[in-house]
């Protein structure tokens, strides 16, 4: 029983790249028509549309009235709209007391609020439908926290009690909202932290596998099978969950 | 190969037909097995380490090595804590948390040797608790705790340890006239409704098949009973 998204259509945001670009492929491969988001425009995020027979969506979605532009402009061109993945994400990081202002809230006002408002532009399109699926990309670091990760942390933690309440809130409208918490993934994000740490991209991937219990990081595609699984129509019953992907590392550390 | 345990029936009986519609053959243990369905069943108690040696042995060689385990067997009764006799206890925690170790110990080298997954069906319970279900969520919590400790321990190998913790389902374990099937408890839940077996198995389905970034996790699978 794999997941039939025929005549389907999901929006992926921050999807020009990494984790969000395999889920706008695994949908997309479910038979859903696709609209990835990013903040802007590129040759990537349009060759995968491209590729997955989709629409780009660009925008940024920290800003409410981009949220009901963008979904809007989904739904006049492909109809309608049942499944949303909010992926997009902005990380900075830095003791507390260094930590910019201005930046520290641009953290959570991307990653907490952009999802909030989301989820506002699209539950009128949902509730017409009478259904939809909301998958939120949260992260390891929103259940275990992490040394100077206060705005992500806090705003992955957010999202995490976002979907449990909005799980409780929509399931009765058939609305159904769970949350993905991904550990360490081989994502571009990587190379940022190589080149910040001064070492070469694969010292970063052994140093962070070497804490994983199954000994390697994580692949975007086998995230992104935990949202297909999270935008099934025939799976109602996984309301306001988290499920995890990071090899075992919040349930031991080698 | 898939192995499930109380496959015959409820949650075992979907999980046989998911992993069967993957490309496993399936064997089944089960103290009732019944024809159709998997490929090849014995009937065997799960509490009895030596006899689940012996199923195992015999379905291996009917059907080949085993690459997924899945634990479903159990049965549900309520009582309050000061009638639970020591015998209703001892077999609560016998069938579900050693109707797991003696499988996963049967089943373990063949796990190591393909790089297999297990699956433990564990219960909202284990998560929640519930008024009169001391024993039954003792068992299905130490499931929670074994399963945790197991992933950590062989996913170093390769094997993965997962575990569904299903709210009340709409199984033949669940009385007609259990609480949770009256209306009061139903309009609690924020889906409003009982899980399906099949819900459920496709969440197994996911973490035998689809989940191989992840070990020790939980599934809830509960319409919304424990957030």
């Amino acid at each position: 029983m794999s997941t039939n998204l025929d005549g389907r259509v999901a929006l992926v945001t921050g999807a020009a790249q990494g984790m969000g670009a395999a889920h706008a492929r695994r949908l997309a491969a479910a038979g859903a028509t696709v609209a990835v988001n990013d903040i802007r425009d590129s040759a990537e995020l349009t060759a995968l549309a491209d590729e997955i027979g989709g629409r780009t969506a660009v925008g940024d979605v920290s800003d409410p009235a981009e949220c009901v532009r963008i979904v809007a402009d989904v739904v006049q061109a492909a109809g309608r709209l049942d499944v949303l993945v909010a992926n997009h994400a902005y990380m900075t990081m830095a003791p507390l007391l260094d930590h910019d202002d201005a930046d520290w809230w641009k953290v959570v006002d991307t990653n907490l609020s952009g999802t909030f408002y989301l989820v506002q532009a699209v539950l009128p399109h949902m509730r017409n439908a009478g259904a939809g699926r909301i998958v939120v990309v949260s992260s390891e670091w929103g259940i275990t926290g992490w040394p100077e990760a206060t705005a992500y942390a806090a705003s992955k933690a957010g999202l995490i009690s976002l979907v449990k309440t909005l799980g409780r809130e929509l399931a009765p409208e058939r609305i159904i909202v769970n949350a993905v918490a991904p550990g360490v993934t081989d994502t571009p994000q990587l190379q940022v932290d190589a080149d910040a740490a001064g070492v070469e991209l694969e010292a970063i991937h052994r140093h962070y596998a070497s804490s994983i219990p199954l000994g390697r990081i994580g692949l975007p595609d086998e995230v992104a099978a935990a949202v297909e699984l999270l935008a099934d129509f025939d799976v109602e019953a996984v309301v306001g969950q988290v499920i995890s992907c990071n090899g075992g590392s919040t349930r031991s550390r080698a | 190969m898939a192995l499930v345990t109380g496959g015959a029936s409820g949650i075992g009986a979907a999980v046989v037909e998911a992993l069967a519609g993957r490309g496993f053959v399936v064997g089944c243990l089960d103290l009732s097995p019944t024809l159709g369905g998997p490929d090849y069943s014995v009937a065997v108690d799960v509490s009895d380490p030596a006899a689940v040696d012996v199923a195992v042995s015999e379905m291996r060689d009917r059907l080949g090595p085993i690459s997924a385990v899945v634990t479903s067997a159990g049965y549900y009764e309520m009582a309050p804590v000061a009638e639970i006799s020591p015998d209703a206890w001892r077999r609560m925690l016998r069938v579900h948390l050693g109707g797991l170790v003696n499988v996963a110990r049967a089943t373990l080298p063949d796990l190591v040797e393909l790089r297999g997954a297990l699956v433990a069906v564990a219960s909202e319970l284990a998560v929640g608790g519930g008024d009169g279900d001391a024993h039954y969520a003792a068992a299905k919590g130490a499931i929670l705790g074994f399963v945790r400790s197991l992933a950590a321990e062989v996913a170093g190998h390769g094997v993965r340890v997962n575990c569904v913790a299903p709210g009340p389902t709409d199984t033949p374990l669940l009385a007609a006239d259990s609480p949770w099937r009256a209306d009061d408890y139903l309009t609690t839940l924020p889906l409003r409704r009982l899980a399906t077996p099949r819900e459920v198995a496709r969440c197994v389905e996911y973490l035998v098949c689809d989940a191989t970034f992840s070990v020790g996790e939980v599934v809830n699978v509960n319409s919304g009973a424990v957030i």
